[in-house]
C-alpha cells in the first residue's frame, strides 16, 4: 500500500535505524533528466510522518547542490544512541567525487553542510556502502575497478581492499558482509562478483556465472548467513536473482526467475531475511523469499520502472522506490485499505506540470509513459506470509490467582536438529511472603482459638505503644473480668487505687476521697448516737427538728440545704424517699462547685452519656474508665462507641487513632475498620494485614463476649475483607482467600469473587462443562415480541445465569462454607432476595442479554414457586434474632411482578401472599391441565387458636408411626424437587426439623439447565443447607402438557382412587380426642376402602402424615388449622364440595410452603370422595 | 517467588504467539503460527486438550476469553485478516462468528469489560480498529475506526469499567452510565485513547507520544478502586512506559519510563491487582516489575521458564528489606 509520494527524480537514502524521526534524503540523480531538462541538483530531506494520513511527505530541508548523484547513502557515523547527531550523508558524484554531508546541518538550513569531499575516484561513483560494524568505514566503487575504503575519521587517504581486479571494469555494486566485518563484496556489470578479505588485503573468491550473461545491477549479503549473497542481473535475457553460497561457489544455490525483464535494483530486508525486494524493467516490484524463491508479494505500482529501491531501516514494513517517471514512492508491505487515505488529486498532479512549461508552448507536457491507472484498488493485500517482525516470539500474561502464563519460542538443539519447544508454562507468582505467612498464622489462630496467645505474641512484637495498646485491648476481650482489665490498661488498677486511698485516708482527708469520706461519715453518724436532745428552738436547727417531727422531710431538707448542711440534707432526703433524694441530689450538685462534682454527678445520676459527650477529650481515658466501671452492659457498647466517635470527629490525629481503642471496647468492628483505614495507608498489603488481624480477632471476641450475630458484615468491612481476599488470591492463596471472604453478605463483588475463587480452586464444574449460560438464549428477549416489562429485574438475570448451578448452586451453596447454623442459613436465604434487588446488580448488563428464554423455560417453575417467598418470614420467625425479615417481602413483590409478566400466575397476589398464584399453579400441577382460577375469597370465621395438642398428647405408638411416615413424607418432597424423577420410594429418610424442609427458596431461581442432575443426591449431600432443594424445586415444565412423565409421581396415586385406606388404620384411630386428633380422625375416617379396591400408594399417606406432624408440632398457622377444622366438618357431613371450596380458600390465602406438602393430597381425597359420593 | 506449577506441552507445530487463561484460571488457550487455536483444561496441574480449533488460514496472533457470564467464548485473530469467535456449546467448541472486515493482519483482540455487554475490539495492520458488538440472534454489529494507526495497529486494551462519579449516585435499576474507553498502540509509534461518544461513535480522545518506534503492546491496568488510571506500553524501541492519569477530568497523562531494554519489548501484562507488570522482551526474557514506595519501578524478578527456577534479583531483596 502506498503511503507517501514525492515527485523527484532522485537517488534516495533512509536515515539510519537509530534515527527518530525517520527521514528520507533524496539527491538528484545523475544521468537522468526530467521534463524540465534542468541540470540543477539538490539534496533534500523529507520526514516520514505516518500520523499524517496524506500522501505528501513533509519536506524538512533543501540544499542546492552543484552535484548530481549516482549513489546516496546515510550512515550512522558519530550518532549517539539518542540520535542527536543524525549521522553522515555520503554521496557518490559524477566526477569521481565522494561528498560527506551533515544532515543535521541541512535540516537546520546551514549553508556549510559539507563535512568533507574527496575526488580520488576517476569516474562516477556508483557504489557505496557503510560497514555496519564500524560505521566509520565506507566502501566505494567506481570505474576502472577502483574500490576504496574510507575512514570517515581520516577521510583524506582511502585504503584499497587489494589489487584491482583485472580486466578493469566498472564497479556497479559494493556491499559489506552483514556478519563478518572485514569481508566486502563488489560486483560489476560484467557479471563478476569479487569477495575481499580486508585483513588479507586481497580478493578471496570470485563468483561468476559461466554463461557470462549476468549483468550485475545488485548485490546483497544475506542478513544472517555470512556465506550467502545474492546477485541481480539487469540483462533482459537473464532477468534473474542468483543466490550464492560461498561454501559452494561454483554454481548459484538458487536462481529466482520472477521477473520478465532485467532487474534494476534489489534490497534485502535486515528485519526479515526472507524478504528480498527486487524491481525490474518489467515495471514490477516483487518481494520474494530468496531462501525458497517464492514470490510473497507484488507491490501494486504503476507501469514505470524503478531504478532504486530501499527498505526503511527503522520501520521494517516500509520501503521506498524511485521510478523513472520522476517519483519516489513510499510503500508499506502490510497491505491495508487506501480508502481512508487521501489520494493525491489528479488535478494536483497535472497542475504541477502546468508550471513546468520549458518550451513555452502553453501545453504542459504529458507525463511520460504513464497510462493513467485503472480504478485504484482500494484494498491492498499484505504479504503472503507474515514478516518476522510481527511474529511475537514471547509472552507473559497474568491470570487469576497470581498465575503467570509464559511461553517462548526457543530453538532447542536436539539430534534431529533445531526444534521448537512448544511449551507453555504456568507459574505461581508470590510477591508478599510476609503477608502470606501472617495470614497463615491468623488462620491457624482462628481455627485453634488460641486468641490470647496470639494477642500476647502481637503485644510482644509490637513496635509502637499504640499497637501494643490495641493488642492489649483485644487480648482483654478473651480474658475474664474484661472490664477490670480494660481499666488496668487505662491505668486504673483497683488494687492500686485501694492502696492509694488507704494511704490518703491515713494521712489527711484530701479532696480525693471526698466520696468515701461522705459515705463513711454517713455510716458512722447513726452509730455514734447516744442520748440526745431534740431541740425545737426557733433557729434553723429548731425548724429542722420541727419539720422532722412533723414528718415534713422536704422542708427539713430545704432548710438543711439553705443552711448549707449538705450532709444533713442528703441523709434526710434518703429517709424522705427516692424522689426527694433525687431532687436533693440535684440541688446539691447545683450548689456544689467542686472540680469533681460533675464526675460525682454522673456517678450518682448514672448519666454517663453526659460524661462521654462533654468531657474534655484529653480525658478520654478517664471517661472510658468511668464507662468501663459503671456502665450497664446494655449501654456499655453504645457509650464506648460514642466516645470513639467523638475522638474521631473532634480529636487531633493522635486522639483519632485512640478512638480505635474505644471501638475495640465497644466491639464495633465496622467503626474500627473505618477509623483504622483513615489512619493507615490502605494499599500496602501488610497494613491491610494489620487491620484484618485486628478485625478478625475483634470479631471473634465480640462473638464470644456479646453473643452478637457477627455474621453480619458491614459494607466497609466487607470491602476490606474482599480486598484482603483479593490480595490473598493474587498471591495464589485461593483457599485462604475463600476462608476470609465474609460468608453472609450478598454484596455482588463478594459473591462474584467467591464464585471465582471456588472455580479457580479447580472444583469440578457442575454439569460437565455444559454451558450454564446458553447465550443463544440470552438473545431471545430481542426476538420476543413481549417487551420486558420492568427493567429493575434485569440485573438479576445475569446473576442467575452467571453463577454456577449444579451440585452446589452457589447462593445456597456458599452457606456450606464454614460453620453454618440453620439460623444463619435461614437469615441468609430470606435476606438475599432483598439484597439482590436493592443493591447494585453484580452484572448490570444491557437488556439484550437477558436470558428470558431460560426463564420461560423454567417460568412455570419459578412462577409456581414464587409464592413460597412469603414463607421467608415464617421461617425466619422461628429464629427471632434474624434481622432480615423485612427484606423478604420486597423480593416476593418482585417475584410477583416477574411472574405476572410471564402471565403464568394470576396477577392477584400481594407480596405477603394473601393470594399468591398458588391456586392456579397448584391446581395445574394436580390436574396436569390448565390451572383452575382461584375461587373467590371465602370469609371463614376466624379460628380458635391454641387448640393444638402438644405432640406428647399423641400416643407414643402413633408418634413413632408418624415419625416413619414423616420420613416418607420427606421423600415425597423428592418428586416435587425433581419433577422428572420418578418417585424413588426408598430415599434415605432424613430426620430434620420441619422448618428446614421449608426453607424459603433462595432468591435466584437457578436456571434449570440441569434438571436431570439428581436433586435427591444433592439433598443427601447437603442436609444442612436445604436452600438448594427449594431452589431446585422449581418445576421445569409444569406448563407442558407433554411433561407427563414428571407427573407420574403424583398422578398415579391420584389416578388410583384408593388412597384413603390408610386413614382408617386402626392404630391411628387411637389418636386422642383433641381438636386436632378429631381432625385427623375425621379425615382418616373417610371410608376410603369404599372408594377403591386398589391399595393406596404410600405417597398420599406420607403426605397426610406430614400434615399430622405439622398439626402435632403446632407449626401451622391458625388460619390453616381453622380451615382444616372446617374441612373436617364438611367431611363429616359428606359435603365434599364445600370441603373443596374451603380447601381452595386455604390454599389461596395461606403460605404455599406451609401447605404445599399436604394440601394437594387433601384435595385429591376430597375430589375423589366427592366424585364417588362415599 | 515465581515457580512453575504446570508445564503444558501444546504440541503446536509452529511458533506459539499467545497463551491466555480464562477468567477462573482453569483453562488455557494457545494460538500458533500453525494456524490453530488450542484449549486445555489445566486444573490441578494437569493438561487435557479440550479443543483444537481450526479455521484460520494464517498464523493466529492472539486469543481472548470473554467473561464467563456470556458462556465460554474465545476470540482469536490472525494474519489471515480474520477474527473468529469460538463458543462452547454442549461441551464442544465451534466457530460462532467470523469477522472479515479487515484488509490486513489482525494483530490484537480484546473484550470490553463485561458490564458493557459482549464487545470485542480488534486492531489490524490495515491501520483500522473494529468494534464488534453482539446484538443478539447471532448478529454482530461492526463499527470501524479507519486510520487509527497508519501502517497498523498492534494492540488494543480496554479501560476498566468505571462509572464517572460514584456508584452510589447511580439511580438503582438503571443501566449505569459507563464511559467506554480503550487504548491502542500502533506502528505510528503512538498510543491513542478512544472514547465512545454519546452518539455511539468512537472518537480519538488522546494521543500519547513517548515511544520512538512501533508500539508493540498497551495494557490498561485493572481498576483497584483508586481514581488513578494507569496504562503500560511497550515498544520496538525497547522502552516500557507506565502512563498515569490522576485526574479523569483534565485527562492529562504523564509517562514514566519503567525501563529501557536492549531489544524489542513485545508484551506487557498487569496482574489482577494491578501492582505487578510482567514484561516480555525480545531477548526471550520475562521480567516482573513493581512500583516501590517512592514511586520507582523496580524489577522484582526474572522469570526463567525453561528451568522452572527463578533468579530473584537484587532489587527483590531490597524490597523485602523495606
Amino acid at each position: 500500500m502506498k503511503l507517501k509520494e514525492v515527485d523527484r527524480t532522485a537517488m534516495q537514502a533512509w536515515s539510519p535505524a537509530q534515527n527518530h524521526p525517520i527521514y528520507l534524503a533524496t539527491g538528484t540523480s545523475a544521468q537522468q533528466l526530467d521534463a524540465t531538462f534542468s541540470t540543477n541538483a539538490s539534496l533534500e530531506i523529507f520526514e516520514l510522518d505516518l500520523s499524517d494520513p496524506s500522501l505528501d511527505m513533509k519536506s524538512c530541508a533543501t540544499f542546492s547542490s552543484s552535484h548530481r548523484y549516482h549513489k546516496l547513502i546515510w550512515g550512522p557515523h558519530k550518532m549517539d544512541s539518542k540520535g542527536n547527531i543524525s549521522g553522515v550523508l555520503i554521496a557518490g558524484g559524477e566526477n569521481g567525487n565522494i561528498i560527506l554531508y551533515d544532515p543535521s546541518k541541512i535540516i537546520a538550513g546551514d549553508k556549510e553542510v559539507v563535512i568533507a569531499q574527496n575526488d580520488k575516484h576517476t569516474g562516477p561513483v556508483r557504489a557505496l556502502d557503510v560497514n555496519i560494524f564500524q560505521t566509520n568505514l565506507v566502501a566505494s566503487g567506481a570505474n576502472e575497478s577502483e574500490i576504496y575504503i574510507w575512514d570517515l575519521n581520516n577521510f583524506a587517504t582511502p585504503m584499497t581492499p587489494g589489487a584491482k581486479t583485472q580486466p578493469l571494469e566498472d564497479i556497479s555494486c559494493i556491499a559489506w558482509n552483514r556478519q563478518v566485518q572485514h569481508i566486502l563484496a563488489s560486483a560489476s556489470p560484467s557479471g563478476r562478483a569479487t569477495v575481499w578479505d580486508l585483513r588479507k588485503n586481497e580478493p578471496i573468491i570470485k563468483v561468476s556465472d559461466h554463461n557470462n550473461r549476468m549483468h550485475c545491477s545488485g548485490l546483497a549479503w544475506h542478513p544472517e548467513v555470512a556465506t550467502q549473497m545474492v546477485l541481480a542481473s539487469e540483462d533482459d535475457r537473464l532477468p534473474v536473482v542468483q543466490v550464492w553460497d560461498l561454501r559452494f561457489a561454483s554454481t548459484p544455490l538458487r536462481v529466482l526467475e520472477n521477473h520478465a525483464r532485467g532487474i534494476l535494483a534489489i534490497a534485502w530486508s535486515m528485519a526479515d531475511p526472507e524478504l528480498l525486494l527486487s524491481c525490474g524493467k518489467d515495471a514490477k516490484i516483487l518481494c520474494s523469499n530468496p531462501n525458497t524463491g517464492e514470490v510473497l508479494y507484488e507491490l501494486p505500482t504503476n507501469t514505470q520502472w524503478c531504478f532504486d529501491i530501499q527498505w526503511c531501516p527503522r520501520n521494517p514494513a516500509v520501503l521506498s522506490a524511485a521510478s523513472f517517471d520522476g517519483r519516489i514512492s513510499v510503500y508499506s508491505i502490510m497491505g491495508g485499505s487506501t480508502d481512508g487515505l487521501r489520494q493525491k488529486q489528479a488535478d494536483k498532479l497535472s497542475s504541477s506540470f502546468g508550471n513546468l512549461d520549458p518550451f513555452g508552448t502553453g501545453q504542459p507536457l504529458p507525463p511520460l509513459q504513464i497510462p493513467q491507472q485503472a480504478a485504484q484498488h482500494s484494498i491492498v493485500l499484505p504479504l503472503k506470509k507474515p514478516p518476522k517482525w510481527i511474529r511475537r516470539p514471547i509472552g507473559a500474561s497474568f491470570s487469576f490467582g497470581g498465575k503467570l502464563v509464559t511461553f517462548e519460542n526457543v530453538k532447542v538443539q536436539s539430534q534431529q536438529g533445531a526444534e521448537l519447544q512448544q511449551h507453555v508454562f504456568i507459574s505461581q507468582v508470590v510477591t508478599e511472603k510476609e503477608f502470606l505467612s501472617r495470614s497463615d498464622q491468623l488462620q491457624q489462630v482462628v481455627q485453634s482459638q488460641g486468641f490470647v496467645n496470639y494477642c500476647q505474641k502481637k503485644i510482644d512484637a509490637s513496635q509502637s505503644d499504640f499497637e501494643k495498646n490495641v493488642w492489649s485491648f483485644l487480648k482483654v476481650n478473651f480474658e475474664d473480668d474484661s472490664r477490670g482489665k480494660y481499666l488496668q490498661l487505662l491505668g486504673y488498677s483497683k488494687e492500686d487505687l485501694g492502696k492509694k486511698i488507704a494511704l490518703a485516708l491515713n494521712k489527711v482527708d484530701g479532696p480525693n476521697v471526698h466520696i468515701k469520706e461522705e459515705k463513711q461519715e454517713s455510716e458512722f453518724l447513726p452509730s455514734a448516737g447516744g442520748p440526745f436532745n431534740i431541740s425545737i428552738s426557733g433557729d434553723i436547727d429548731g425548724l429542722i427538728t420541727q419539720a422532722l417531727l412533723t414528718g415534713n422531710f422536704e422542708s427539713a431538707v430545704d432548710l438543711c440545704l439553705h443552711d448549707n448542711r449538705m450532709a444533713d440534707a442528703i441523709i434526710l432526703a434518703i429517709a424522705g424517699g427516692q424522689e426527694l433524694l433525687a431532687r436533693t441530689q440535684k440541688k446539691y450538685f447545683a450548689k456544689s462547685q467542686s472540680k469533681i462534682t460533675r464526675l460525682i454527678t454522673a456517678v450518682v445520676m448514672k448519666n454517663w452519656k453526659e460524661i462521654v459527650e462533654s468531657c474534655d477529650l484529653k480525658n478520654w481515658r478517664e471517661a472510658l474508665a468511668a464507662v468501663l466501671t459503671y456502665a450497664k452492659p446494655d449501654e456499655f457498647s453504645a457509650l464506648c462507641d460514642l466516645l470513639g466517635t467523638r475522638l474521631e470527629s473532634e480529636g487531633d490525629s493522635l486522639l483519632q487513632t485512640q478512638a480505635c481503642l474505644c471501638y475495640i471496647c465497644a466491639g464495633n468492628v465496622e467503626k474500627l475498620v473505618a477509623c483504622w483505614t483513615k489512619a493507615q495507608d490502605g494499599n500496602n498489603p501488610l497494613s491491610l494485614q494489620d487491620l484484618i488481624e485486628k478485625v478478625v480477632i475483634l470479631r471473634k471476641a465480640v462473638q464470644l463476649t456479646q453473643a452478637m450475630d457477627t455474621n453480619t458484615v458491614g459494607v466497609l468491612l466487607a470491602e476490606k475483607m474482599s480486598q484482603y481476599a483479593n490480595l490473598l488470591a493474587a498471591q495464589g492463596s485461593i483457599a485462604a482467600a475463600l476462608a476470609f471472604l465474609p460468608e453472609s453478605t450478598n454484596q455482588p463483588n463478594i459473591v462474584q469473587l467467591r464464585d471465582r475463587l471456588r472455580r479457580a480452586q479447580g472444583e469440578p464444574v457442575p454439569g460437565q462443562e455444559s454451558p450454564q449460560v446458553p447465550y443463544e438464549r440470552q438473545q431471545l428477549p430481542k426476538g420476543r415480541p413481549g417487551p420486558i416489562a420492568d427493567h429493575t429485574q434485569i440485573p438479576r438475570v445475569p446473576t442467575q445465569q452467571y453463577y454456577p448451578h449444579g451440585e452446589n448452586p452457589p447462593p445456597p451453596g456458599f452457606l456450606m462454607h464454614g460453620n453454618v447454623n440453620p439460623n444463619v442459613a435461614a437469615a441468609q436465604l430470606s435476606t438475599s432476595p432483598g439484597h439482590m434487588h436493592t443493591q447494585v446488580p453484580p452484572y448490570p448488563q444491557p437488556q439484550p442479554y437477558q436470558p428470558v428464554q431460560q426463564y420461560s423455560f423454567g417460568t412455570g417453575g419459578s412462577a409456581t414457586y414464587r409464592p413460597q417467598q412469603p414463607a421467608a418470614p415464617s421461617a425466619s420467625n422461628a429464629y427471632p434474632n434474624t434481622p432480615y425479615i423485612p427484606s423478604a417481602p420486597s423480593y416476593s413483590g418482585q417475584s410477583q411482578l416477574y411472574a405476572a409478566q410471564h402471565q403464568v400466575s394470576p396477577p392477584t397476589s400481594s407480596p405477603t401472599a394473601s393470594l399468591p398464584p398458588l391456586p392456579s399453579s397448584g391446581a395445574s400441577f394436580q390436574h396436569g391441565g390448565p390451572g383452575a382460577p382461584p375461587s373467590s375469597a371465602y370469609a371463614l370465621p376466624p379460628g380458635t387458636t391454641g387448640t393444638l395438642p402438644a405432640a406428647s398428647e399423641l400416643p407414643a405408638s402413633q408418634r413413632t408411626e408418624n415419625q416413619s411416615v414423616q420420613d416418607q413424607a420427606n421423600m415425597l418432597e423428592g418428586p416435587q424437587n425433581g419433577w422428572n424423577d420418578p418417585p424413588a420410594l426408598n430415599r434415605v429418610p432424613k430426620k430434620k426439623k420441619m422448618p428446614e424442609n421449608f426453607m424459603p427458596p433462595v432468591p435466584i431461581t437457578s436456571p434449570i439447565m440441569n434438571p436431570m442432575g439428581d436433586p435427591q443426591s444433592q439433598m443427601l449431600q447437603q442436609p444442612s443447607a436445604p436452600g438448594p432443594l427449594s431452589n431446585q424445586a422449581s418445576f421445569p415444565q409444569p406448563h407442558l402438557s407433554g411433561g407427563q412423565p414428571s407427573f407420574h409421581g403424583l398422578q398415579q396415586p391420584l389416578g388410583q382412587p384408593g388412597m384413603p385406606p390408610s386413614f382408617s388404620k386402626p392404630n391411628i384411630e387411637g389418636a386422642p380426642g383433641g381438636p386436632i386428633g378429631n381432625t385427623i380422625q375425621h379425615v382418616q375416617a373417610l371410608p376410603a376402602e369404599k372408594i377403591t379396591k386398589k391399595p393406596i400408594p404410600d405417597d398420599a399417606n406420607k403426605r397426610l402424615e406430614f400434615l399430622y406432624d405439622k398439626l402435632r408440632e403446632q407449626t401451622l398457622s391458625p388460619t390453616i388449622i381453622n380451615g382444616l377444622h372446617n374441612i373436617a366438618r364438611s367431611i363429616e357431613t359428606r359435603n365434599y364440595s364445600e370441603g373443596l371450596t374451603i380447601h381452595t380458600h386455604i390454599v389461596s390465602t395461606s403460605n404455599f410452603s406451609e401447605t404445599s406438602a399436604f394440601m394437594p393430597v387433601l384435595k385429591v381425597v376430597l375430589t375423589q370422595a366427592n366424585k364417588l359420593g362415599v | 517467588m515465581v515457580s512453575v506449577i504446570n508445564t503444558v506441552d501444546t504440541s503446536h507445530e509452529d511458533m506459539i504467539h499467545d497463551a491466555q487463561m480464562d477468567y477462573y484460571g482453569t483453562r488455557l488457550a494457545t494460538c500458533s503460527s500453525d494456524r490453530s487455536v488450542k484449549i486445555f483444561d489445566v486444573r490441578n496441574g494437569g493438561q487435557i486438550l479440550i479443543a483444537d480449533l481450526r479455521g484460520h488460514e494464517g498464523p493466529v496472533w492472539q486469543v481472548a476469553w470473554a467473561h464467563p457470564m456470556y458462556g465460554n467464548i474465545l476470540a482469536s485473530c490472525s494474519y489471515d485478516r480474520k477474527v473468529i469467535i469460538w463458543k462452547e456449546e454442549n461441551g464442544t467448541w465451534e466457530k460462532t462468528h467470523e469477522h472479515t472486515g479487515h484488509d490486513s493482519s489482525v494483530n490484537s483482540v480484546c473484550w470490553a469489560p463485561h458490564d458493557y455487554g459482549l464487545i470485542l475490539a480488534c486492531g489490524s495492520s490495515d491501520g483500522a480498529i473494529s468494534l464488534l458488538t453482539y446484538t443478539g440472534e447471532g448478529q454482530w454489529d461492526v463499527k470501524k475506526i479507519n486510520n487509527a494507526h497508519t501502517i497498523g495497529c498492534n494492540a488494543v486494551s480496554w479501560a476498566p469499567a468505571v462509572v464517572p462519579g460514584s456508584l452510589i449516585d447511580q439511580p438503582s435499576g438503571q443501566k449505569p452510565n459507563y464511559i467506554k474507553k480503550f487504548a491502542s498502540g500502533g506502528c505510528d509509534n503512538l498510543i491513542k485513547l478512544w472514547k465512545e461518544e454519546e452518539d455511539g461513535q468512537w472518537k480519538e480522545e488522546q494521543k500519547l507520544e513517548a515511544h520512538s518506534d512501533w508500539v508493540r503492546d498497551v495494557a490498561w491496568a485493572p481498576s483497584i478502586g483508586l481514581p488513578t488510571s494507569t496504562i503500560a506500553s511497550c515498544s520496538q524501541d525497547g522502552r516500557v512506559f507506565v502512563w498515569t492519569c490522576d485526574d479523569a477530568s483534565s485527562n492529562t497523562w504523564s509517562p514514566k519510563l519503567l525501563h529501557k531494554f536492549n531489544d524489542v519489548v513485545w508484551h506487557v501484562s498487569w496482574s489482577i491487582t494491578a501492582n505487578i507488570l510482567a514484561v516480555s522482551g525480545g531477548d526471550n526474557k520475562v521480567t516482573l516489575w513493581k512500583e516501590s514506595v517512592d514511586g520507582q519501578w523496580v524489577c522484582i524478578s526474572d522469570v526463567n521458564k525453561g528451568q522452572g527456577s527463578v533468579s530473584a534479583s537484587v532489587t527483590e531483596s531490597q524490597q523485602n528489606e523495606q
